[in-house]
């Protein structure tokens, strides 16, 4: 029967029409659009938390292409594609490809990611077990704070400490991470180091969170435990905001205003 | 504006640097004809991009290679494969550097006795800064003046640098620097471009043309409670240093206390956000200064405000969508700006008004408005601008 034949074509017009509007919405952004770097940003946050390794850690390149779906019931969905660079020396580490889907719910960023790299895996397993040789070496637990200090300096000695702290508080930037809310990691406040019997290193963290685009800056204690080639594990806390907290300019300390911040490390 | 142009290459000039991560310097010494053949060799692998800092000469005579990391492997292999023994002479040149670096700081520290002896690739106190200040003036006393122009919460002199080659009451260009007082490569550019404006006159290059017929207004410590405060208790601190009755916290964002949109989304009403917008417009006298100076002055043409971080240069409005009356001239000078800023080392500026650059957000209704910046004063003809430099750091 003609009538039934040309009906799906119709049955599907009719359920395009009915289905609550915006649910199909698939919108480009411009690849210099700060939701578009925000997201994918949080992308490449997961992505050096979960990968584990210091020598692996990448930043933000430039976004090449971006688009945003709304998924109704779920949340906003970023399918992102952008450039890498080594987050220590700038290099060029490749392109990537991922999703960011914020969801409706509060709830942490679901990231799913896969890069090109221009450093081999066993450059990189090298650069990690040099990392993890320096921290191992050290007779005394290591203890340090302001990395880097106020100048922007980070003390040689204390890359591997940093860089740790980088990894580490990736975790957190991510779980944090909303739509509009961003993170950056100002400053490793203080690192100190836990001696273990076992290979594992590990460290007691407090560093200093830049949120975007309230401008707070945000304390965050992590106790983090690494061996390269196996994923961080990490546990963090978070100081609530608005709370007399000395960092930024939120609050007032109370009587005892910390003295001029000291540098430096002690092996 | 050309102006505006030039201020963008001095910024990514600024900013710019090169990087020796993981490079050894390695030294072989030929002992035979064979052994100098195979390291000559090496000379011809471009790819390798190996930097000779003593070249393949006699036999005996030492050859020094520092090697990227890339081609450590490569490098190595070749010169054990050929039998040639080597020597690691640096094990890592980027953190010699480093140290070498830092010990130029620690070493710079003495004040220096003139502006071509300052150290401008170094942050300084505000002592320093107010010293090269006068050291500029003392230099140059036919093109520099200071003016102070009001006084801070905690009685700092507030200080504008003023560039003129003459005229009376010209029509002219404000910049200022460190209106957040943490945000310390923006007050270290400022140094910079007061030196450098005073560069290209006595060589008659650069803005040197804008000076035959405007003068440049330049505060470079806009807000010196704060950033007094950033070198002795927390260098994290952004807003100025006021203790308002009734609030709980110090400080107003001053960038949140001009005029325009007063108290719109964007800024805080509470006193411990670090965008606390005040208890009133002008409210900071580091805010007021300026606005009582522009008024008076009454000729100022074009407002640039140099903040950190995030590589944008950004035009009005913040508060509103509507779009500027010269609109499209902003868009046009930022796109130049931007394609000559990029011109130097490659660096990338994202420009655009600040309402559709720093919130895009994919048509969520409430779009915040994060400045109500004398730039958005209505009913004056002028092209003003927020410069966001480079430095993923405060």
């Amino acid at each position: 029967m003609p009538g039934l034949r040309a009906s799906p074509p119709a049955l599907l017009l009719l359920l395009a029409l009915a289905l609550p509007r915006g649910s199909l919405a698939v919108q480009q952004l411009e690849p210099g659009s700060r939701s578009a770097a925000a997201a994918a940003r949080v992308a490449l946050q997961y992505r050096n938390f979960q990968a584990g390794s210091l020598g692996g850690l990448r930043a933000l390149g430039q976004v090449r292409k971006a688009t945003l779906k709304n998924i109704p019931e779920s949340g906003h969905k970023y399918y992102l594609q952008f450039s890498t660079e080594d987050y220590r020396t700038g290099e060029d580490a490749g392109n990537c490809l991922a999703t960011v889907l914020f969801p409706k719910k509060k709830s942490r960023p679901v990231v799913s990611i896969k890069c090109s790299h221009t450093k081999d895996q066993k450059e990189i397993q090298e650069e990690d077990n040099k990392f993890y040789q320096r921290i191992r070496h050290q007779s005394k637990p290591i203890t340090a704070s302001n990395i880097p200090d106020s100048y922007g300096n980070i003390e040689p000695a204390l890359e591997p400490v940093w860089a740790l702290a980088v990894a580490g508080s990736s975790s957190i930037m991510w779980e944090k991470s909303t739509e509009t809310l961003g993170y950056f990691l100002a400053q490793v406040k203080s690192a100190r180091q836990w001696m273990r019997k076992d290979d594992f290193i590990e460290f007691d963290y407090t560093v200093l969170l830049h949120e975007m685009p309230t401008q707070e800056i945000i304390s965050c204690h992590m106790r983090l435990t690494w061996l390269p080639g196996q994923p961080l594990k990490v546990k963090h806390f978070c100081a609530p905001e608005g709370h007399g907290a000395e960092q930024g300019s939120g609050a007032e300390s109370g009587s005892a205003a910390g003295p001029a911040a000291e540098k430096g490390a002690s092996f | 504006m050309r102006l505006l142009v030039l201020l963008a290459a001095l910024v990514a000039a600024a900013t710019c640097t090169e990087t020796f991560f993981g490079h050894q310097v390695l030294r072989v010494v030929p002992q035979s004809d064979e052994e100098l053949q195979k390291v000559q060799e090496l000379q011809e692998l471009e790819h390798l991009q190996l930097d000779f800092w003593l070249e393949p000469r006699k036999l005996g005579l030492p050859v020094d290679i520092r090697v990227p990391f890339r081609s450590l492997q490569a490098v190595k292999v070749h010169l054990e494969a050929s039998g040639l023994s080597y020597s690691v002479m640096i094990e890592d040149v980027q953190a010699l550097l480093n140290e070498e670096k830092a010990e130029m700081l620690r070493s710079s520290r003495h004040r220096s006795v003139d502006t071509a002896t300052f150290n401008y690739e170094a942050y300084h106190t505000i002592d320093e800064i107010y010293n090269f200040m006068d050291m500029l003036v003392a230099e140059n006393p036919n093109l520099v003046s200071k003016l102070e122009i009001g006084r801070s919460t905690e009685n700092r002199p507030l200080y504008v640098l003023k560039f003129s080659t003459g005229g009376t009451n010209r029509p002219a260009v404000w910049i200022d620097t460190g209106i957040h007082s943490r945000e310390w490569v923006t007050q270290a550019s400022g140094v910079w471009f007061a030196k450098k404006i005073v560069e290209d006159h006595a060589n008659n290059e650069g803005v040197a043309s804008i000076l035959e017929t405007m003068d440049i207004f330049l505060e470079i410590v806009t807000n010196p409670d704060g950033f007094a405060y950033t070198h002795s208790t927390n260098r994290m601190w952004r807003k100025t240093r006021s203790k308002h009755a009734g609030a709980i916290c110090v400080g107003v964002d001053p960038n949140r206390n001009w005029d325009a949109g007063f108290g719109d989304a964007g800024a805080s009403s509470s006193s411990c956000s670090e965008t606390y917008h005040g208890p009133y417009p002008n409210s900071e006298p580091e805010v007021k200064s300026i606005v009582d100076f522009v008024k008076s002055h009454g000729n100022i043409k074009a407002f640039v405000s140099i903040h950190s971080y995030s590589q944008l240069l950004l035009y009005p409005y913040g508060y509103t969508e509507t779009p500027a009356a010269d609109e499209q001239e902003l868009h046009e000078v930022s796109a130049k700006a931007v394609a000559a800023l990029s011109s130097l080392y490659g660096t990338k500026f994202t420009y655009g008004s600040i309402i559709t650059t720093i919130c895009k957000c994919g048509g969520s209704p409430k779009t915040p408005r994060s400045q109500n910046h004398p730039s958005h004063w209505p009913n004056i003809p002028w092209h003003s601008c927020t410069v966001e430099v480079r430095f993923y750091t405060l």
